[in-house]
């Protein structure tokens, strides 16, 4: 009865991650941060939110983070670079962004708008 | 001379007191300006000292929260709960001076001061280098003790009141210190005007009298005219003396109002101007209507002396005064250069005259209005350049009793 029970809940509990994950990658696929960013990152060790929270250390308030993430993304350098030596050393730095200045700007809204501390802290 | 010695006192009295009230006045706005002044560099040095004290406690408080938000920074957003303490609350702000979060209870909050007042809290500010959650500015807030403030305050009104107190000493006796050589001064030149005044008296009483006993039939045309100019500067000297006493005594004197036949005693005074008057040519015309006022003699004769006198003097040749005395009033008019209009509110006014060209020491006019504001009489003067002035005094009504 246990086993039948238990069967039951893990059928419905996977089912209804699959449904979710479907969903995310649907409203997913209508951004362009999610097309044109998130597939490169996942193959990182570090993760968006990380590297959000690393540049949000370094520069702080919104203005100065979009645009400093903008200057990098168009011309990413080891010096501008917010990662470790370490990290730069393993995975070294990007390269130039293709997205146009409207797409980099959307972006990089984007990416502020998700990882955004300011109504998460309680 | 007793009387003019009281009524010199009186005057120097109200000089000195007046001169006492304005010194005074001034050294204490500025004694009060310096205790204020230095209250306020107290006050600051006070509260600068406080805000020290509080600025280890802060500074330690504020070190305890950076190492908080330190470790916040690093696990979240697996963490989100901000970082609390019982002993202070606190705020951040990013370095766009914009709002992350806050438990503060007073949320004025103030980026350009590293340590301030705000209601009953007080905020020190302490900037992050490393911005962790975003933050640089980090705020933190504690109760503030009043205590010092009111000590501040009490010492500020305790030593503010002695200091207050002993310099309004030293000012009274430096007020009296520095008026002596003043008052010395006035008194000197009181005592040489009432001698001089006292001392002309006889002489132009002389000089008067023997012109009038004077038998002219046995002169020749040449001395009579002589004899004539003697009689005129006399009686302008005369004049000058009988103002001078008026200035001097005549607000002392004990007041003789009576029944004073105003027809008779212009009359009178307009018979005493004529050789003065026909020195220039001058003709009287007058129109009087019998009229009695309740007044002193001597008062209304310094009133209608002076200002025929003046409409003597600044006269043209050859020009008329026109007196006329009716139930109303009494008008006294000239042909002489007039006044601008601008200028007739002044000449009432001590020391001011029509025209430097003329002798006088300006103080007829003063002496006529001083006594109409004593009797309450009202004066009325018009004036046109180059054709003359008309003054006119109202008299009081219904007291032309038939006695």
């Amino acid at each position: 009865m246990i086993k039948k029970i238990l069967l039951i809940l893990l059928s419905t509990t996977l089912f209804s991650t699959t449904l979710f994950s479907k969903e995310k990658i649907e409203v997913k696929q209508e951004n362009i941060f999610v097309k044109k960013c998130v597939p490169c990152h996942e193959y990182l060790p570090s993760s968006l939110e990380r590297m959000f929270m690393s540049y949000l250390k370094v520069y702080s308030g919104e203005k100065t983070f979009k645009e400093s993430l903008k200057s990098f993304l168009r011309d990413p350098d080891e010096v501008s670079s917010t990662m470790s030596e370490l990290f730069l050393d393993r995975f070294g730095v990007k390269s130039k962004t293709e997205l146009s200045d409207k797409e980099l700007e959307e972006a990089v809204n984007l990416y502020w708008e998700m990882y955004n501390i300011r109504n998460k802290l309680k | 001379m007793s009387v003019s010695k009281n009524r010199d006192t009186s005057l120097h009295l109200s000089n000195e007191k007046q001169a006492l009230r304005r010194f005074l006045s001034l050294y204490i706005f500025l004694v009060v300006a310096l205790l204020s002044l230095l209250s306020t560099f107290y006050y600051q040095s006070q509260e600068e000292l406080m805000f020290s004290n509080q600025r280890t406690v802060l500074s330690t408080y504020a070190n305890e929260q950076v190492k908080q938000l330190k470790i916040l920074h690093h696990y979240f957003p697996s963490k989100t709960n901000y970082p609390r303490s019982d002993k202070f609350k606190s705020a951040i702000y990013d370095i766009e001076r914009v709002y992350i979060f806050s438990t503060l209870e007073n949320e004025k909050v103030n980026f350009d001061k590293e340590i301030y007042r705000v209601g009953t809290k007080i905020h020190f500010v302490k900037l992050l280098d490393d911005y962790y959650l975003g933050a640089h500015y980090l705020f933190s807030e504690i109760d503030e003790d009043k205590n010092w403030e009111r000590k501040t305050i009490l010492n500020i009104i305790a030593f503010g009141t002695v200091a207050l107190i002993i310099l309004g000493i030293f000012g009274l006796f430096f007020v009296n210190l520095f008026l002596r050589p003043m008052k010395n001064s006035i008194a000197l030149l009181d005592n040489f005007i009432k001698d001089t005044t006292h001392e002309l008296n006889t002489p132009i009483s002389a000089i008067l009298a023997n012109i009038e006993m004077m038998d002219k039939s046995v002169m020749n045309e040449k001395n009579i005219k002589k004899l004539s100019r003697i009689n005129v500067a006399a009686k302008t000297v005369s004049h000058l003396y009988q103002d001078l006493t008026y200035l001097v005594l005549g607000h002392q004197r004990t007041v003789r109002d009576e029944w004073i036949d105003l027809e008779a005693l212009v009359t009178a005074r307009v018979e005493y101007f004529y050789l003065l008057a026909e020195a220039k040519s001058i003709k009287f015309i007058i129109d009087l209507e019998p009229r009695k006022v309740w007044i002193d003699e001597a008062k209304i004769a310094r009133v209608i002396d002076n200002l025929i006198s003046n409409a003597i003097k600044y006269n043209k040749r050859g020009g008329e005064i026109r007196l006329i005395l009716k139930e109303e009033h009494l008008m006294i008019s000239d042909t002489g250069i007039g006044i601008e209009k601008e200028k007739i509110s002044a000449m009432f006014d001590r020391y001011s005259r029509f025209n430097s060209s003329e002798g006088g020491f300006g103080i007829g006019l003063n002496i006529v209005k001083s006594i109409l504001d004593e009797y309450k009489l009202k004066v009325e003067v018009n004036s046109v350049i180059k054709m003359g002035t008309t003054i006119k005094i109202y008299l009081p009504m219904g007291a032309n009793l038939d006695f």
